[in-house]
């Protein structure tokens, strides 16, 4: 299941979310400062909105440029009927 | 009619699912029609990144030209209990060296040995048959067909989840389906000569990575398609630590099924193939262990040589690495010591019926891949080879059938009747509760006593408790697309464990992945047949459909040489 995503070394590229095929990640718009006192730039920072519905596929780590994804490998979704 | 906001494609050929059926019959569809066919391939995540062929290490049968094309056709039917459809295995076996040089046309490579002759490698439970692997597994397999296709012109569009099927203002057929954006929510209506649904297996989120739900053979089901073989659930066993794609090799080098005792119980219930049975029977012996009390069961992997232990744990399989580089030493002590086993991965055989040419029963629809009944199979390798090889025949039949069918035409009323129906249970001020039935719904179909080892009675609570999570689930409500897309799953999932709990009552017999503890024999005389079943106005209708049998007749050996005995034949 997804732990973290190192946001601060984040670039807001977006390849996490794409990659998802559980819909757990949202790029959202992030107010950050920017360099010009006053002005507030709205930077796309990925956020996990749905961590329970992790399949743990590993796509956003494996993806990653930064490398800075963390997916924990015990797997809390198994169905356990046995 | 209110108005509502929603964006039209219009195509040829419409491809619903991108894995490894939807990607060759878009591939089919490009490569047979003439120029200027459209072709638009679409998957409700990314095309190409997703699915259980991108999960998979997309392992594949290959028959080459030197090999006994007569004799693998053969042992598959019978190793499937002949539930296969004959001509449709044998047409698939026949092409599969064509697609293994489209695969490399795509620069896809193949693992070889230093003579530069590609690593072929038998499959449990088949003698002649061989699988090749593609290297860097599914993933890699999904994205260089994903970048051929686009090269080749095929509209790839991401994260359309179909929602329902259009019949058209001419009603004979179907024109395509409606949609929303997985992430927006938007609608979609995508209009087409021909649709081909290749949606992958029904589960109970279940498979590789638990993302499998199959909803697009129940979409074909509620537009008027005959499903068959619903019977046929799939139970493969695993372990709850680690999963692993391999363990039809593992057992080759030495790995054994043991139960609490120590006992090598599997050779007391499949005397010729032992640790070697097909998946089914695995899952079989696991059960009646079970209600033996002879649980918990173990995948002992200690027997295998410490010189070949690496290979499990360097997985050709993208997620299947991290998985184990994280789980450390964990993994390698629980991997290759006794690792507590049970069914786990359940998957349904079942899907639309259709001919060896993946045409259904309704004009301008098409089925491919595991949503396909005619790819009933269980054996490793030949999934992903059926889903290239119906996927192909689909995309060929669809060319075939433009010229035939009238051209689409929307039809208003339908348009906003499938618009309502597929925003009906959105509700802004609702909770997400629908993760509880989907709980009780596994919970229910994932127990051994009605997935593997199936009884009458049983089956009849089972139908019984199944009410009772529907009733908790027609409660439930989307506050958002995410919940919206989960329901529209689950809705999906309830119905098919209603119609696979109907067809295993019926089926009274065991025959492949079907065992009833109560009519524990393969009994031809009656049930040479298979189970289909039709929606009369929201009503499961079940009929039966006489099995072909053009290639191999039911209690014939596979091979003459090899005198495979027909196991469990009445």
């Amino acid at each position: 299941m997804i732990e973290t995503i190192d946001l601060p070394r984040c670039t807001g590229c977006g390849i996490c979310d794409i990659v998802c095929p559980a819909d757990v990640i949202h790029m959202t718009g992030t107010p950050v400062d920017s360099e010009v006192p006053g002005i507030t730039t709205q930077k796309l920072l990925p956020v996990i909105k749905f961590r329970e519905h992790c399949i743990t596929c590993f796509n956003c780590e494996i993806f990653c440029p930064e490398k800075i994804v963390d997916v924990h490998p015990v797997v809390k979704s198994h169905p356990r009927a046995w | 009619m209110q108005n509502f906001q929603g964006t039209l494609i219009d195509t040829d050929v419409l491809v619903i699912g991108a894995g490894a059926g939807g990607l060759f019959a878009a591939l089919s569809a490009k490569r047979n029609g003439p120029p200027g066919t459209r072709v638009t391939l679409i998957d409700a995540w990314q095309a190409g990144r997703c699915g259980h062929t991108a999960f998979s290490n997309a392992w594949t049968v290959v028959v080459t030209p030197d090999d006994d094309l007569e004799l693998i056709t053969r042992e598959i039917i019978a190793g499937n209990d002949m539930v296969c459809d004959q001509t449709l295995v044998r047409n698939t076996l026949a092409a599969s060296y064509d697609r293994l040089k489209d695969m490399e046309a795509f620069e896809m490579s193949f693992a070889k040995d230093e003579k530069g002759q590609y690593i072929r490698r038998p499959t449990r439970g088949l003698d002649a048959t061989r699988v090749l692997y593609p290297n860097g597994g599914g993933l890699e397999f999904s994205w260089r067909m994903r970048r051929g296709l686009e090269a080749a012109g095929v509209q790839v569009l991401d994260r359309i989840f179909v929602t329902g099927l259009m019949r058209g203002a001419n009603g004979d057929g179907v024109i395509g389906a409606v949609g929303i954006n997985s992430r927006s929510g938007d609608f979609h209506v995508l209009k087409a000569r021909a649709t081909i649904v290749c949606t992958n297996a029904i589960t109970f989120r279940s498979g590789f990575v638990r993302d499998l739900t199959g909803t697009g053979t129940l979409l074909a089901y509620k537009a008027g398609a005959k499903l068959r073989n619903m019977e046929f659930s799939y139970t493969r066993p695993s372990t709850p630590r680690f999963y692993f794609e391999g363990i039809a090799f593992a057992i080759q080098e030495g790995a054994r099924f043991l139960n609490a005792k120590g006992e090598r119980f599997m050779l007391e219930y499949e005397p010729k193939w032992g640790d070697e049975s097909d998946v089914p029977r695995i899952a079989r012996a696991m059960a009646i262990e079970k209600q033996k009390g002879n649980d918990p069961l173990y995948l002992d992997m200690s027997g295998v040589p410490e010189e070949k232990r690496e290979y499990f744990i360097q997985s050709k399989v993208k997620w299947m690495e991290y998985f184990y580089r994280k789980l450390g030493k964990e993994t390698r002590t629980d991997m290759f010591g006794s690792a507590p086993y049970y069914a786990l991965n359940q998957m349904t055989k079942g899907g639309v019926a259709t001919g060896a040419e993946c045409r259904s029963s309704v004009p301008g629809l098409l089925v491919a891949g595991l949503a396909q009944a005619g790819a009933c199979n269980h054996f490793a390798g030949f999934h992903i080879g059926m889903c290239i090889g119906t996927g192909w025949a689909a995309g060929k039949s669809a060319i075939e059938d433009l010229q035939k069918l009238a051209a689409p035409k929307l039809d208003a009323a339908e348009v906003h009747g499938l618009h309502a129906e597929t925003y009906r249970e959105r509700d802004d001020a609702a909770q997400a509760l629908s993760d509880q039935a989907l709980k009780n719904l596994q919970q229910l179909m994932f127990a051994y006593d009605v997935s593997v080892w199936k009884r009458g009675d049983r089956l009849e609570k089972a139908q019984r408790r199944l009410e009772e999570i529907k009733a908790d689930f027609a409660a439930c409500a989307a506050p958002h697309t995410h919940e919206l897309v989960r329901m529209k799953e689950t809705e999906a999932m309830l119905l098919a464990a209603e119609l696979i709990l109907k067809a295993s009552v019926m089926r009274t017999e065991s025959r492949m992945s079907h065992f009833r503890e109560d009519f524990d024999a393969r009994d031809d005389k009656n049930w040479l047949q298979w189970i289909d079943i039709h929606d009369e106005h929201g009503t499961p209708r079940l009929s039966t459909t006489p099995i072909p049998t053009p290639i191999l007749a039911a209690g014939e050996p596979a091979s003459k040489k090899v005198q495979r005995v027909v196991r469990g034949a009445a």
